[in-house]
């Protein structure tokens, strides 16, 4: 375990020195880097999400693209397209913004459904068709999707099935007053500064190993499954469905990379416990009455509570 | 509904064939036209004369952890099969458990009448928001938002519970629960009275056996210590790693269903030797086969430590 501080806390630091606040997002981003899992930010504008995202493809050194959504997108603006070279009188693939280490998909619910699954379908494959030819897409390779809870007008709702794609999603919240005063002095003059790379893209699969070889005791696996099963079972009145068992291994997954942030080899109830509104908030089918701001996020905070821990 | 029933148990018997498709034409129209109309209900703001909108709970002393109800009552002057576009308050501090509503023909009018089963899991005041109802005013013909009262619940753990609805039931409330507080202590001091009366008049009864001394309730904590260091070294393992980690969180007062994280905010876990001692009983407990035993020997070293 890599405990001199190579490790990837030196991300979560270099990050730290450019986002005021919003720890919340910098440990979802690593977390969805180190599982290989892909993030949906659900806040509103102006919170950093789009600087977040940034940030983390220059600290790893790694390439950036941000996708805006829109209700006229086509699947060929995300995947790319072929077209017809005239001069050599032959097609000739031109890639989409797909083919990026850190893409960004802002307001992802503005689009289509088409669209949007052809997003999904490549962050799952993590290769894209276009033609005859499949390219793979680089790795490591993230999506960062971002919802407006405010501003529903014209979107399209993501189907259950696509949002429990998404490793985990992070609710982003509004800056402390302390926080935004430091928001302020830092950024009314001069712009965010570009962060220098701190990491390599081959650390970062050196670190994807590390965190997938973290030991997970059985106690604790028994501890995971039971966070998973109690939104199942609870017959809980605000819940309409459970979390699917790829809610388990997500949680698994998360609390080995966790472990791994806190310089870790084996994971403790606290690191599953810790990701789990991480990696259930979003698989859970909460009825109308607690959807709205807050008390679907206080449904389930009392269930995890519930659980006693090993 | 009622025609069709007693079409169906006399008449149809006698009528012939074409009578009876007529019949059945008509019922269907009839029931198609009802299908619309409802619909088209559904899709407007239904012209009503509201009498009455409240929000109330159904008991004054809601206690922490059992059901009451909230009920909301509304009379409209119209007979009506259905009441649309009544919206209620969002009950995120309560946990919902269960919600029915009946309609019911009363003075001329219609009496909607929702009872919603809630649960409070903590304690202190709650506000519900009003609830809300958009309708056509059958006086004037304007669309209008009616709302009801709002309503605070005070919820207490184990004694006194107040809602109050408005100021003076407040006071009613603070008033009647004084009230049984001070017959709750005059009540206590008869017995008492009457106990220790008896007492006087019976011989004080001799002692048969000799008790052995009562264990403390509150360990020693290097006894605590001592006991987990006893444990951890006569047992180097996994099991009895967690067995020393369950006595050293007794001590704190935590039990094993919670995380190191829940046990390091006990007030009692302040200490930064205690503190260190938690994390390498918890590295001890969880963490991989190749390094159990350092972690055990770590653990084992703290507790020698702490117990110098």
């Amino acid at each position: 375990m890599n405990t001199n501080g190579s490790g990837p806390a030196i991300v979560t630091r270099a990050l730290e020195r450019t986002i005021v606040g919003q720890e919340g997002v910098i440990e979802g981003l690593l977390l969805g880097l180190l599982c290989s899992g892909h993030v949906l930010l659900e806040g509103p504008p102006g919170l950093a999400k789009t600087l977040a995202c940034r940030s983390l493809a220059d600290a790893l050194h790694g390439e950036f693209k941000r996708i805006q959504f829109t209700p006229d997108l086509l699947p060929s603006d995300i995947v790319g397209t072929r077209i017809f070279d005239q001069r050599e009188s032959a097609f000739t693939t031109v890639r989409g913004p797909i083919f990026a280490n850190v893409v960004l998909a802002d307001e992802i619910n503005r689009a289509p459904a088409k669209v949007q699954s052809a997003l999904l379908e490549a962050m799952q494959e993590r290769q894209v068709t276009i033609g005859p030819q499949t390219h793979p897409l680089p790795d490591p390779f993230i999506v960062m999707a971002t919802m407006n809870p405010l501003d529903s007008e014209g979107t399209y709702a993501l189907p259950v099935a696509q949002m429990d794609r998404f490793l985990l999603k992070v609710d982003v919240g509004y800056p402390s007053r302390t926080e935004e005063l430091a928001i302020l002095e830092r950024f009314a003059i001069a712009d965010a500064p570009v962060i220098a790379p701190v990491a390599t893209l081959d650390q970062v699969r050196e670190w994807r190993a590390q965190a997938h070889n973290v030991h997970i005791d059985d106690a604790l696996k028994r501890y995971i499954v039971e966070l998973v099963v109690i939104t199942r079972e609870a017959q809980h009145p605000a819940i309409d469905y459970g979390a699917s068992p790829r809610a388990t291994l997500a949680i698994a997954n998360l609390a080995r990379a966790k472990a791994l942030l806190e310089q870790r080899d084996y994971a403790v109830p606290d690191d599953a416990r810790s990701v789990a509104m991480l990696a259930l908030r979003h698989r859970i089918g909460f009825n109308f009455r607690v959807s709205a701001d807050g008390g679907a996020s206080r449904v389930l905070e009392q269930l995890i509570a519930k659980v006693p821990a090993p | 509904m009622a025609f069709i029933g007693r079409a169906g148990s006399a008449d149809l018997r006698s009528v012939t064939h074409p009578v009876l498709r007529t019949f059945t034409s008509i019922v269907l129209v009839a029931l198609v036209a009802t299908l619309f109309i409802t619909t088209a209900r559904g899709q407007s703001l239904q012209r009503l004369t509201i009498t009455q909108l409240t929000l109330a709970s159904d008991t004054t002393t809601p206690h922490l952890e059992v059901p009451f109800h909230l009920i909301v009552t509304a009379h409209v002057r119209e007979r009506i099969s259905e009441l649309d576009n009544l919206d209620l308050p969002i009950l995120a501090e309560l946990e919902l458990l269960g919600d029915e509503h009946t309609l019911v023909p009363q003075g001329g009018g219609t009496t909607y009448r929702e009872t919603i089963t809630v649960v409070a899991h903590h304690s202190g005041a709650i506000t519900i928001a009003p609830v809300t109802l958009d309708a056509i005013d059958a006086r004037d013909g304007k669309a209008k938002r009616y709302s009801s009262n709002s309503l605070t619940v005070h919820v207490a753990g184990l004694s006194a519970v107040a809602v109050t609805v408005d100021a003076w039931q407040g006071i009613r409330a603070f008033f009647a629960g004084l009230v049984k507080v001070v017959l709750l202590l005059v009540g206590i001091g008869a017995v008492i009275f009457v106990i220790a009366a008896l007492i006087r008049r019976r011989p004080p009864p001799a002692p048969l056996v000799t008790l052995a001394p009562a264990i403390p309730v509150v360990r020693d904590p290097k006894a605590a210590l001592r006991e987990a260091l006893a444990t951890l070294r006569r047992e180097p393992t996994r099991a009895g790693a967690m067995r020393a980690r369950s006595i050293v969180r007794r001590m704190v007062g935590a039990s094993d269903a919670e995380t190191l994280a829940d046990v390091l905010r006990r007030p009692l876990a302040a200490d930064p030797s205690l503190r260190d001692l938690l994390r390498a009983l918890e590295r001890a407990g969880f963490t991989h086969d190749a390094d159990l035993g350092v972690a055990v020997a770590a653990a084992i070293a703290q507790l020698e430590h702490m117990t110098r």
